[in-house]
Order: structure tokens, then C-alpha cells, then sequence
């Protein structure tokens, strides 16, 4: 019993950095249509910036991640203008566009960084928690509070804030919204820079728990994408839900399959959409002929 | 200017002649076949790496240009075939060949397994479905013991043949060189015959696929076994050619490239995937000492061609070419859309009078919406039926349970007898009955002639096994289809516009394509959903010429309306739908005065007892 929770602590812990994962995603998608497979490069881009600020520049890791946030926004804004004319287009070129963006971010990471990776030292340095006899470390707790966090705030902001409203309305119809004033290019520049910060904030927290490389948002980026479609594409609950599902699937994979964790979590995976293709919170769509 | 005379000549190059076409493949071939003089140890064995990427490129251009199947798994099929090989030869003794045929066998099985998902779910869904099982493949040939993990299978034997040393990376690229030619030339027997143009038909819309009668599920499978069985054929020739096989050969990177070549050179063309593999195959070779640089061109270039020329470097001739016709003023086509010719006459199947469809206590709910209330209706065989009610009264739904698009919640469909409630489009159309759709359904990437081709295709998706076995009646039976669709286009008056795109043509054209494309299929029952939306005044009184021929041809027609003249003019009999409930049957003349339907279309208050004129009625769902 004390292992099942151990292994659950740790599976939430990544399951909450996947949920910050699927939310660029599905934000960026729910709001341009687009699919950015360059999400998990943007990961790594901000994952670099942060612990550069982190570790060389000596700044403390509070100020350190909203840095690197705003950096990436920044990336985030140049990568939208470039690959404006593919949203809403049908998804193999998105698909490879977007892949091609990565490509060129890994690139500069590595150009920039060098290819080979670097540990992050865990901000938290405090002895873990114990309760009932299960070890939770300190900066895993850290993580989904930060996480719940921003969460919280970008509901707030979607819900409550005129330009959050705008971009629920261009998510719904692009098209009614031009047609009721709304500026649909600002709107799509912002949510994209949003999905870009998130990214960052995902990439600065999971540094720590694994290493910085060129290559990092390769599997993070294919693991948030699983998890958005798992939690039903487009959904902020969905993002939340789909997150913390992968993450314990892998969690629980990795413990009783141990190599074998990415084939068990990608079967599963697979049965799951099969079973229910629109995800835990999708919508139903119907065809209309 | 100067870009004129140096784009004239390009403009009349692209429109090459049979016999061009061929003189150029022949030049092609000849220079194939010389290359392995003019190249090194090394660049040989580039080559010989390039056309396994073509290959598996051909393979990836079928399900995902041609079928419109996201297939992240290539790779997995290369590696299924590579390894099954392998693991053959080295460990269980077989001959290399045995080895060979038994892996096609396992990559096919492979195929069919990770084209399941297809069933279920399409595009982005489908995209991470199938990378989640390439993923899944990785980390197995990672990990298990007898693919031996990390460090690999090695001594893997070159493939005996007649005692020609194919150890020999030289005489290795001719056996290569066959299979690439002998694949290409197949999968482009397919694109151009019934089996391609329904994946493309079903890549364009697969919902009016599945109503012209192509079974989408079967097809979605033929696609990921055909893709599955180029990557399996080019696994086992990586496996006879290197000799040694590693997991690092089969990562999500080289499926990333991989797809990277087939949307560069240009995905709908197969041509285009080889050339796309051929290019970026080199180019990854030249640039292989500056590694990340090259990596940031490769990158940067993705995003050009995705962005500036999204049907690839195949795609750009016929850009510019288009171009500079416009540039020169030429302003499309001449052609002109001729009259209608009367379909011969015949009587309908089975007596007149006789009940042909029969629609009982029909039911269709969309969570709280009920659309369709107990709805019970007959169709008589030779009649045109009219349906008419206000919007969102529940007719397009009535056609979509007919067709099969809509599984209903309560009662039963008979046609002629025989239960339909619950079978799929394709099955419906199959058994007779056709329908045009409210808003056109064409196939907007299929040429005219193509759009036709697809539903004269009266064919099982089984049929398709004649590819294997016995290819020359499949090329047969498509010259018959050839000439029985210009046939119906002149009919139509639609022969000028035969090698056009239906999106090219006007709205007008367009609707009496989709009449024609429906009446290609032999129909017993037409169902037109609001054929006239959108027409004009001329345009309305030919529809109503072609749909009494159509009648007089031996087809029943059911006619979704709300241009009131229309109905008026056309049908012998009506049945209003309002609110899901068939409201009133009857003559047109009798039903426009009924106060039931009156008071659907007007309210209640402005239903009176007197009748209502006609036109006010048409207006007021207009």
C-alpha cells in the first residue's frame, strides 16, 4: 500500500507537468486550430532559459521562471506569425510545420547550450514529508501547487477577463467573432504566447526532476499532446485530467514493467481513445451531412 | 519583364504529351541504371539508403496523401520487417527468403493492427494513436531479449540470388532499384484505377464516399496494410543490405524525417515522395559533418515549403505554370456546359404503385433534441415524393437515418421489403438507394470524371484482392467505368468540364454534377436534399426537366424542398415534417391549404380558415 501511494505521489508530480503540457496544447488549439508540435521544443527552450538564469546568473528560481516565461511568450509570438498561414489548415502540414519549428528551436538549443544536457539542483532543499510512512519530497509538492496555481489563474483570466472572453468566442467560431469586432489575430497571438509561457512554466519545474537537453521536450511534447487528447482536445479540464492520467499510467508502467513503461502507457493509451475517441471531456460532435 | 520568355517554355513543357511522358521515364530509367558507375563506395551506399527511404515514402504517400490516414508508424512497419527478418535468419535458421516472406507477412498483420484505431478516429487523434504505437514498437525493440535489446542483431546474410553477390553494395542497389520500380509502378496502378480513387474520394469526404457506396472502414485498412507492406519490404532489404540491425535505426526522429520528405516532395503525389526522399536523403548526407547548422536548414526549410508550397516541390510547376497563365490574362476555361440530355426511359423496378420504401415509427434523438418523432412515411415505386417543413423540422435527419449516416433510436427502415434501419451508407447505397446533400459534397481534390468514376463503381471493397491476383481485369473493368462515365457526363452536358475541379466550376454546374454523380450509381431510390437551394430561375426549371427524366428512367425520387413552385410543379404527392412528425399527406395542391401545416410554417395566429396563398407559404421558409 505505502509503495502504491509512493508511486502515485510520483506519477501526480509528472502528471501535473504534463496537465501544463496538454494545456498549451489545447489552448493553442482550441483557440487557431493549430496543432503545435513545436510545443515541446518551446519546453525546452524555456527549461534552458530558466536554468541558465537559475544556475549561472545566480537569480532565485521564483524570478528565474517568469524570465524564461516571458522569453518563450516572446518565441512564442515569432513562431505564431510564421506558421499564421497554416491555422486552420488540415493537419499534415501542421503537423510537419510545426515539427519543422522544433526542429529549428532544438537546433538553436543546441548551437546556444551545445548538445549535451545539464542537472538542475532542486530549489528545495528541505528533508520530505512524511505521511503515514509515504516520503513526498518537498519540491514535488512545490510543483502541483505551482501547477494548481496556474491553473487557477488562467481559468480566472479566460472566465473572467474581457480578452479571455474574446478568446473563448474566436474558439468557437473564428468567424462570428471577426464579425463582432474582435481583433482574431491579437486574439491568436496571445493565447499562442500563453501556451509558450506555459510551456516554459512546465519546462523551468520539470528541470529539476530530470535533466536539460536538447532533446527533453521530444518525449515531454508527445506525452502532453497524449495527455490533451486523453482529457478530450480543447478542454481546460480535459488538459487537467489527461495530465494527471498519463502521469500515473506512467507511473505505475514504469513500476511493474520497468523498460517496458513507454509500450505499456501507449497501449493503454491507445485503448483509451479507441473506447472513447472525444477523451474524458471532449464534446460529442456530430457529422452533419 | 523578363520572366516571360523564361517561363513561356516551362509552361509548355508541363503539358506533355503520352509520348513525352514516356520518353522521359525511359530517360529516367536509363539514367537509374547508369548511376552506380558515377558513384563512390560511399555514395553507393547513400543510394542504397535512398531508395529504402523512397520506398517507405510510397508507402506513406498511399495512406496519408492518397487515403488521408495520419500514419506516424512507418517506421515501425520498416522495423517489423527488418526485424522479423533478422530474427529469422539468425536465430531460427530460415533462408533469407522464407525470412522475407514471412516478415511481409508479420509487418501486414502490424499494419491491420495499428490501422484499427482508424476505425475510431481520425486526423490529430489518429496522428497520436499511431505515434503512441510506433513509441510502443521503439521501447519493445529496446528492451526485449530477443531482439537483443540495445546492442542489436548482427550477421544477418545478403540474400542469395542466382549466385549474383548481393553482398555488393553496387549490384544490392539494382535488386533495389527493381523493387522501387516494381512498388512505384503499383501503388500508381492504384491511385489511377477504382481502388486509389475511392481512398481519394474518402480522403476528400468520407461521408459522401460512404454514400456513393465505398466501404470506409475496409478502405481505411487496405491503406494501412498497403502502407505497412512498402515499410515491411523496405525493412527486409535494410536488413539484407547492412547485415546488422540496431534500434537506433527505427527512432521517432527518422519518422519525423521520413514524413518530412513525404510532404516536402509532395504527399499526394508518389512521384513527389520519391523525389521528397531522394532530395532530403542527400542533403542530410552533405550536411552531415555540420551537424546541428544542418539541422537548423533542414528545420527552417520544413517551414518554407510547408508554408509557401503546401502541395510540395511537385506542386510548384504546376504554381508557377498557373501563374503565368494568369499573368498572361488567360482567364480559365472555355467550357460551356451543354443541355440535358434525356435519360432513356424504363420502368421502375417493380410494379408502379408498389410500396419501395417504407419508414415505420422512425425515432432519432440528439441528446435532449428528439429530431425525428415516430415518423411514418411510404415511398411508392415511380412517384416523386416532395418533403417539406420548416427549418430544423427534422428532413435532412429522415435522409441521413435513411442513408445510414444516423443510427435510429426507434423503428425500422424496409426497402422493398428488406430491413435497412442500421446498415452503413455503403451498404445502403449498394442495395439502391442514392442522395445528393444539402450543402454539395463533392470531391473537391477528384477531377469531374473521378467524382463519377467513384460512384459508377458499383464494386465490393473485397473486390480489391484482383489487385494481387489478377490486375488485368482490374484495369479492364476500369476502361468500361471510363467509358460509361463520359457517357453520363454528356448526358449531363457536363463533358467539357470532365478534367476539372469541381471548386473551379460554378455553383450551378456543381449541383447537377452531384444529380449526375448520384445517378452514376444506378439508383432505385433518389433522395435530393434541396437540389434548387441556390439556383436560379433557369437553372430551377432544368432541374425540374432532369428530375422527370430521372423519373421516367425508373427511379423513384424523394425530393427535399422549400421552393413551393418547385414541389408544386414536380411532385404528385407531400408529406410536411414539423417538429419531427410527419403533420400532414397529401396532393401539393390539398396540403398547401391544410391549417395544420399552415399554422407550422406561419404560427397560429396567422393560420386562417381561408386558404393562404401558395408563394407566402415559399417565402415564409425561405
Amino acid at each position: 500500500m505505502q509503495s502504491f501511494f509512493q508511486t502515485l505521489i510520483s506519477g501526480l508530480s509528472f502528471g501535473a507537468v504534463y496537465a501544463l503540457v496538454a494545456l498549451g496544447f489545447s489552448l493553442v488549439y482550441r483557440t487557431m486550430g493549430l496543432v503545435n508540435f513545436a510545443h515541446g521544443a518551446v519546453l525546452m527552450i524555456g527549461a534552458y532559459v530558466a536554468s541558465t538564469f537559475y544556475l549561472s546568473a545566480r537569480l532565485p528560481f521564483a524570478v528565474a521562471v517568469p524570465t524564461a516565461m516571458a522569453v518563450t511568450a516572446a518565441i512564442g509570438l515569432v513562431i505564431e506569425r510564421v506558421l499564421r498561414p497554416l491555422e486552420n489548415k488540415d493537419f499534415d502540414l501542421m503537423l510537419i510545420g510545426t515539427i519543422g519549428a522544433g526542429t529549428v528551436l532544438e537546433a538553436a538549443a543546441i548551437l546556444t547550450w551545445s548538445s549535451s544536457g545539464r542537472g538542475v539542483s532542486s530549489p528545495v532543499q528541505t528533508a520530505p514529508f512524511d505521511v503515514g510512512g509515504v516520503r513526498i519530497p518537498g519540491y514535488n509538492v512545490l510543483v502541483i501547487a505551482v501547477t494548481t496555481l496556474a491553473m487557477a489563474a488562467l481559468t480566472l483570466f479566460l472566465q473572467r477577463t474581457k480578452q479571455g472572453a474574446a478568446m473563448q468566442a474566436v474558439a468557437m467560431d473564428h468567424e462570428a467573432a471577426t464579425a463582432v469586432g474582435i481583433h482574431v489575430g491579437r486574439s491568436n497571438a496571445i493565447s499562442f504566447a500563453i501556451g509558450a509561457a506555459l510551456a516554459a512554466l512546465a519546462g523551468s519545474l520539470v528541470g529539476p526532476m530530470l535533466y536539460v537537453s536538447p532533446t527533453m521536450g521530444d518525449s515531454l511534447g508527445i506525452a502532453g499532446f497524449a495527455a490533451a487528447i486523453l482529457g478530450g482536445f480543447g478542454s481546460v479540464p480535459g488538459a487537467i485530467a489527461g495530465g494527471l492520467g498519463i502521469g500515473v499510467i506512467g507511473a505505475f508502467a514504469a513500476q511493474q514493467f520497468q523498460g517496458y513503461s513507454d509500450l505499456v502507457t501507449f497501449v493503454v493509451f491507445t485503448v483509451l481513445v479507441m473506447i472513447r475517441p472525444t477523451g474524458i471531456f471532449g464534446e460529442r460532435t456530430v457529422n452533419r451531412a | 519583364m523578363s520572366r516571360r520568355p523564361a517561363l513561356a517554355p516551362l509552361a509548355t513543357a508541363l503539358r506533355t504529351p503520352r509520348s513525352a511522358r514516356a520518353g522521359g521515364l525511359a530517360v529516367l530509367a536509363a539514367a537509374a541504371w547508369l548511376l552506380p558507375y558515377q558513384l563512390n563506395v560511399y555514395w553507393i551506399s547513400v543510394a542504397d539508403v535512398a531508395i529504402l527511404f523512397a520506398l517507405l515514402a510510397v508507402g506513406m504517400g498511399l495512406v496519408m496523401g492518397i487515403a488521408g490516414q495520419v500514419n506516424l508508424a512507418q517506421i515501425a512497419f520498416y522495423g517489423v520487417g527488418a526485424y522479423t527478418t533478422a530474427i529469422l535468419t539468425t536465430r531460427d535458421g530460415y533462408g533469407f527468403w522464407t525470412a522475407a516472406v514471412l516478415a511481409m507477412i508479420a509487418t501486414a498483420l502490424t499494419g491491420i493492427v495499428v490501422g484499427t484505431p482508424a476505425l475510431r478516429v481520425q486526423s490529430h487523434y489518429l496522428g497520436i494513436v499511431t505515434l503512441g504505437l510506433a513509441i510502443a514498437f521503439i521501447d519493445w525493440i529496446t528492451n526485449a531479449p530477443v531482439t537483443n535489446g540495445d546492442s542489436g542483431i548482427s550477421g544477418i546474410p545478403a540474400p542469395p540470388l542466382f549466385g549474383i553477390d548481393l553482398s555488393s553494395q553496387y549490384l544490392y542497389y539494382y535488386l533495389e532499384l527493381i523493387v522501387l520500380a516494381g512498388g512505384l509502378a503499383f501503388g500508381l496502378f492504384v491511385v489511377h484505377t477504382p481502388l486509389g480513387r475511392r481512398m481519394r474520394a474518402m480522403r476528400d469526404d468520407p461521408l459522401a464516399a460512404g454514400a456513393a457506396g465505398t466501404g470506409i472502414r475496409q478502405l481505411r485498412m487496405i491503406a494501412f496494410v498497403l502502407a505497412s507492406v512498402y515499410g515491411g519490404a523496405a525493412g527486409v532489404l535494410y536488413a539484407g543490405m547492412i547485415g546488422y540491425i540496431a534500434p537506433e535505426t527505427f527512432s521517432i526522429a527518422d519518422m519525423f524525417l521520413l514524413l518530412a520528405m513525404v510532404i516536402i516532395g509532395g504527399r499526394r503525389s508518389l512521384a513527389g515522395c520519391v523525389i521528397g526522399a531522394v532530395a532530403l536523403t542527400i542533403v542530410q548526407q552533405e550536411l552531415i559533418n555540420l551537424a546541428a547548422y544542418a539541422q537548423l536548414g533542414y528545420g527552417l526549410v520544413v517551414v518554407l515549403v510547408v508554408v509557401f508550397a503546401p502541395a510540395g516541390l511537385v506542386g510548384i510547376p504546376g504554381r508557377l505554370a498557373a501563374r503565368y497563365r494568369r499573368w498572361r490574362g488567360h482567364t480559365g476555361t472555355s467550357a460551356v456546359l451543354e443541355p440535358f440530355q434525356p435519360l432513356p426511359a424504363a420502368a421502375p423496378a417493380g410494379t408502379p404503385g408498389e410500396t419501395l420504401l417504407e419508414v415505420s415509427h422512425l425515432a432519432r434523438r440528439f441528446r435532449g433534441l428528439t429530431a425525428l418523432d415516430d415518423v411514418s412515411l411510404t415511398v411508392r415505386a415511380g412517384e416523386i415524393l416532395g418533403i417539406v417543413g420548416p427549418n430544423g423540422s427534422g428532413k435532412t435527419t429522415l435522409f441521413n437515418v435513411i442513408s445510414g449516416f444516423y443510427r435510429p433510436h426507434g423503428g425500422s427502415i424496409a426497402l422493398s421489403g428488406r430491413p435497412i434501419s442500421g446498415a452503413r451508407p455503403s451498404q445502403v447505397s449498394r442495395l439502391g438507394v442514392a442522395r445528393t446533400f444539402q450543402h454539395l459534397r463533392l470531391f473537391g481534390n477528384l477531377t469531374v470524371a473521378d467524382n463519377m468514376l467513384v460512384s459508377l463503381d458499383r464494386t465490393r471493397t473485397w473486390w480489391s484482392w484482383r489487385y494481387l491476383c489478377h490486375p488485368a481485369g482490374v484495369w479492364r473493368y476500369d476502361r468500361r467505368l471510363k467509358r460509361r462515365a463520359a457517357e453520363l457526363l454528356a448526358g449531363f452536358g457536363l463533358a467539357q468540364f470532365a478534367g476539372a475541379l469541381p471548386g473551379t466550376l460554378p455553383y450551378g454546374i456543381q449541383r447537377r454534377l452531384e444529380l449526375a454523380r448520384a445517378i452514376a450509381s444506378s439508383p432505385r431510390l433518389l433522395l435530393l436534399d434541396e437540389p434548387a437551394a441556390g439556383l436560379n430561375g433557369e437553372e430551377r426549371s432544368q432541374l425540374a426537366a432532369i428530375v422527370r427524366s430521372i423519373r421516367d428512367s425508373g427511379v423513384t425520387v424523394v425530393l427535399i424542398e422549400h421552393n413551393m413552385g418547385l414541389v408544386m410543379s414536380l411532385c404528385e404527392r407531400v408529406i410536411v415534417l414539423d417538429s419531427g412528425s410527419v403533420i400532414a399527406e397529401g396532393p401539393p395542391d390539398r396540403v398547401s391549404r391544410d391549417p395544420a401545416v399552415l399554422e407550422a410554417y406561419l404560427g397560429k395566429s396567422a393560420a386562417p380558415d381561408t386558404a393562404a396563398p401558395d408563394t407566402r407559404a415559399s417565402e415564409a421558409s425561405q
